[in-house]
């Protein structure tokens, strides 16, 4: 068996979910797997601190539940 | 349960299954369609073809937009990406996909300057930073996806961004689900759909399978435990005789989708009136460019393509792979002159696609077959 491929991001219809850390205008600074990043919130805000995002492709396309 | 240990439960996944041998019918094959690679790649990851009984068999559709892309159009963009003053920006498994003139990595290789990023908006910082240059965006994807190319044409206008245009290439999950639907001889009875593309679009998009072909839908996250229960689901339905679309993933998805996504496509986006897909052909209204009111960052508006039309390789027979007439390993050049290192059709070029996944999970003959009644 070879080792597992690397995901695409869009074939495989992956999205990340992340935690709020920080907002600034219409992007939000979140964490996922232990990694931050900076995402576009202009589909889910407003968003706070601590709300959870489903993240894909560098915008949050949904708030969790 | 919010813990993706739960989603991946041993005992949980014995009992679907098990769920599952009462349900069917024994000998009776039921034939399940997907249409994503997230799901194709759990299934094969996790191991569900082994673990759901025998009369459950699970076809992987054409999910992976990226590899739907035609070669000719891959010769455009890597045209694009040749011109001296572009910057050529891309998702990552877009740089493997073999056009009629090799791949945009090959070009990389050339001196093309190809750039990966996991985002379109990411491509726009580029353009900032580089005023001199021109960044041209390969926008792929379906609809999960597009969202973020229309928050970035927004932003570019919004910001005055001159140096910065998408490359359109997104596809929509409907028309290619009708072409499958329509196709002679299908035996497809239930489909899998898309939780992500779902969460943009909402359940009411699948409404015309149930309603013009009778047949259930139910839409579905990622884990292995998700596509258990939604194949639960699915089985329950035909059983019972109904006929619905159903939402398995009611954490994200809504009937109604997400409506200021919805709102950002439609004020940058339209739908084009053809766009051929490798492997199934030219399908009506089935993707989308961008409106001419962004033309400034359109990249097909600003710069000349070539625009040629390359046949795929004659020994490829993808396009049966993806309506699931047939498996992977029936397809002649499977694993011999089509492997994911040197892919000849769209199937082996992501690692998503159904024949990759079959590939690289050791999946190489066929399965076992269900005793007959």
């Amino acid at each position: 068996m070879t080792a597992e491929p690397e995901r695409c991001l869009t074939c495989g219809d992956v999205a990340v979910e992340a935690r709020v850390v920080e907002v600034a205008g219409s992007t939000a600074v979140v964490v996922a797997e232990g990694k931050r990043e900076r995402v576009g919130i202009e589909l889910v805000e407003p968003v706070a601190a601590g709300e959870l995002l489903l993240c894909h492709a560098g915008i949050a396309i949904e708030k969790l539940a | 349960m919010r813990f993706v240990d739960e989603y991946r439960s041993g005992d949980l996944a014995q009992k679907l299954a098990h769920e599952l041998s009462a349900l069917v019918e024994p000998g009776r094959e039921v034939k399940i369609m997907e249409v994503c690679g997230g799901h194709t790649h759990a299934i094969y990851k996790h191991g569900l073809e082994d673990l759901v009984p025998p009369e459950v068999d699970f076809v992987h559709g054409p999910g992976c937009p990226v590899c739907v892309i035609p070669m000719g159009r891959v010769d455009d963009a890597i045209a694009l990406a040749e011109r001296p003053e572009v910057i050529f920006t891309t998702f990552g498994d877009m740089m493997r996909v073999p056009g009629g003139r090799g791949s945009l990595l090959e070009a990389k290789a050339r001196g093309a300057d190809v750039r990966m990023v996991y985002s379109p908006l990411d491509a726009l910082e580029v353009a900032r930073k580089n005023p001199d240059r021109e960044v041209i965006c390969c926008a792929i994807g379906f609809e999960t996806t597009a969202p973020a190319t229309a928050l970035t044409l927004l932003r570019a206008r919004e910001q005055r961004v001159a140096n910065f245009s998408a490359f359109c290439n997104h596809v929509t999950i409907g028309p290619p689900l009708r072409a499958i639907l329509d196709s002679p001889g299908l035996r497809i009875e239930a489909f899998i759909a898309p939780g992500h593309v779902s969460t943009i679009i909402g359940t009411r998009p699948y409404e015309f399978i149930v309603r013009e072909y009778g047949k259930p839908v139910v839409v579905t996250a990622f884990e292995p435990i998700d596509i258990l229960q939604a194949t639960v689901m699915l089985v329950g339905q035909l059983r019972e005789g109904r006929c619905e679309v159903e939402n398995q993933y009611t954490r994200v998805v809504r009937r109604n989708g997400n409506p200021r996504a919805l709102a950002a496509l439609e004020e940058t986006m339209e739908l084009r009136d053809t766009f051929e897909w490798r492997g199934l052909g030219w399908i009506e209204q089935s993707a989308l460019k961008l409106r001419p009111e962004f033309a400034q960052w359109d990249a097909e508006a600003r710069f000349e393509l070539p625009g040629d039309r390359v046949e795929d390789p004659k020994a490829c027979q993808c396009g049966e792979v993806l309506i699931g007439a047939i498996k992977p390993w029936e397809c002649k050049v499977f694993g011999t002159a089509c492997t994911p290192e040197r892919p000849i059709g769209t199937c082996m070029v992501s690692s998503e696609g159904a024949c990759a996944a079959y590939y690289n999970y050791g999946r190489l003959a066929r399965r076992r077959e269900p005793a007959p009644a």
